[in-house]
């Protein structure tokens, strides 16, 4: 369980060789769920990119432990920022998890769609899979997502934001059901938020970055009353 | 309808401009399609007409150096034409994409710049030229009538590769272009599939500038595309869709240009309007209507 599958080697992270973040030095367990926490602008978006490979560090490594290939990340974007110009339905949407596995150009097998429908149906979006992805709900589009990101067959689940844009109740169905399939599947589970209450609910580790500084520990440890008062005045100090 | 048996009997002398217009409506959208998805509908108007000065740029070349165009239409002037439109098409897209991708400046600014001194290029390098006279400005106004075998075989062989390769990687063009973080988290090249496309579009509108001109080029690329998405309920029915549209569209805009003597440029894109006008009405005007419960 406290196997390190990611490691975080005096890592800075940032844009155009700008370090928005520096000396981040943590590891994350193999099939932990590990929460990102951050207000707006304090470079969670920034770290979840550069673990993603979608953008390099500025300086440091990334360690991961797989055997060989590298770790396949499971991305569930914000359900928001699609184009509705693109005439998907919810399927198209999650076949497209199963692109990494074929070679270019060739035919999608069927056993990669019945793959497919078999994520759009574990995380309850089978019936509405049919429908264009733009006129889902908020809900109803990230369970698409999270369908899309099963179908990659991920070491990594990295979750951004999942729950803006959707109400109360689809938030908490999400997030049980990724809870639920983290245990079933053994997946490593990202998640960004700046929502302490979901943090406490669901994650077991916690990466805080708040002021240009990072705190990383276990959620019952760093989110105490006393140890949030604490870096809240760290960053006013 | 004896206009009509005239222009598919196989003796008909107007056949290869046929042939030619309905080849280049039917490939047009399905490169258009992604310029509507993309947000590139201005690239879509600035191109043709990047791509016919280039045209004009590689006929008045001979005449800056000296030489002599022996034949109008000949096969080395067609293809001396056919390097001009590509190099500027191809040039024009990796350089307006490269600039839109960094997201600096105004995009809109730069393409409608790049039209409207494209356009005014094209006609004082022609006006100035003795060849452009006789049958190349005819041919930037959109009068499709000299289209030899060399043309039409010309233009049926690029088509069919851009279609070749439009459909074997598909879903790899999608998928870059719906969401360019998976793709490179799928490990997948987005700089490669992203010139693949671009070079596809490039080659496509060369290829339309040069048959039928900048006009039908750009009312081809985009109006069927536009008219398609408002009916269509999915990616293959809007690619397909719209692909239909372009063809039908090239063959009776063809009918009624030689039936009532108009040229047939004009004509095409002027019926490409009222579909899309006819489509927009039907999709809005009656959002309770049959159309509507049929769409949700």
């Amino acid at each position: 369980m406290n196997e390190s599958l990611i490691t975080l080697d005096n890592l800075s992270i940032g844009y155009n060789g700008q370090p928005v973040l520096s000396g981040l030095t943590l590891s994350i367990s193999r099939a932990s769920f590990t929460a990102i926490l951050g207000a707006n602008g304090s470079g969670k978006s920034t770290l979840l990119k550069t673990l993603l490979g979608l953008l390099p560090p500025v300086a440091g490594r990334i360690d991961t432990a797989s055997a060989g290939a590298p770790l396949t990340f499971g991305y569930v974007p914000q359900s928001n920022q699609f184009d509705p110009v693109y005439l998907l339905t919810g399927f198209d949407v999650a076949l497209m998890g199963v692109y990494g596995r074929i070679r270019s150009g060739g035919l999608i097998p069927v056993v990669e769609r019945a793959f497919a429908r078999e994520c759009l149906h574990a995380v309850g979006a089978e019936d509405f899979s049919h429908k264009r992805f733009a006129e889902l709900s908020g809900g109803q589009k990230q369970r698409v997502l999270i369908a899309r990101a099963l179908t990659t067959r991920p070491d990594v689940l990295v979750l951004d934001e999942p729950t803006a844009g959707v109400d109360r109740e689809a938030t908490t169905a999400v997030l049980e059901f990724i809870s639920q399939i983290r245990k079933e599947r053994k997946i490593t589970v990202l998640l960004v938020t700046h929502d302490f209450s979901t943090v406490r609910h669901y994650a077991e580790k916690v990466i805080w970055l708040h002021e240009g500084k990072v705190f990383h520990g276990a959620v019952d440890e760093l989110l105490t009353a006393e140890r949030i008062a604490e870096i809240f005045e760290i960053g006013m100090g | 309808m004896e206009t009509l048996q005239q222009i598919l009997s196989f003796d008909f002398l107007l056949r290869n401009s046929l042939y030619t217009s309905v080849l280049v409506g039917f490939a047009c959208p399905l490169v258009g399609v992604f310029l509507v998805m993309r947000r590139l509908v201005f690239m879509g108007v600035a191109l043709p007409q990047i791509s016919s000065t280039g045209v004009a740029i590689a006929l008045s070349l001979p005449l800056w150096l000296g030489f002599k165009l022996t034949e109008h239409g000949s096969h080395s002037v067609h293809a001396l034409a056919f390097v001009g439109s590509i190099t500027f098409s191809l040039t024009a897209i990796l350089v307006l994409a490269f600039l839109e991708r960094r997201g600096r400046g105004q995009p809109e600014g730069r393409l409608g710049t790049a039209y409207v001194v494209a356009a005014a290029m094209s006609i004082l390098l022609l006006s100035k030229n003795p060849y452009g006279e006789i049958g190349w400005l005819d041919m930037l106004k959109g009068e499709v009538i000299t289209i030899s075998n060399f043309d039409l075989v010309l233009t049926a062989a690029t088509l069919t590769l851009v279609l070749a390769v439009l459909g074997l990687f598909h879903k790899e063009l999608l998928l870059v272009s719906f969401d360019r973080e998976m793709a490179i988290i799928l490990r997948k090249n987005v700089v490669f599939w992203d010139v693949l496309l671009y070079l596809l579009i490039g080659l496509t509108v060369s290829m339309a500038v040069l048959s039928v001109g900048p006009l039908i080029a750009f009312g081809f690329l985009l109006i069927p595309a536009l008219t398609a998405h408002q009916y269509a309920r999915n990616m293959r029915q809007f690619t397909v869709l719209a692909s239909l549209i372009g063809g039908a569209t090239a063959f009776f805009g063809f009918w009624i240009a030689y039936r009532w003597d108009l040229p047939v440029g004009p004509t095409d894109v002027v019926l490409l309007g009222l579909l899309y006008t006819i489509g927009w009405l039907f999709a809005k005007i009656l959002p309770g209507g049959l159309w509507h419960a049929h769409k949700t």
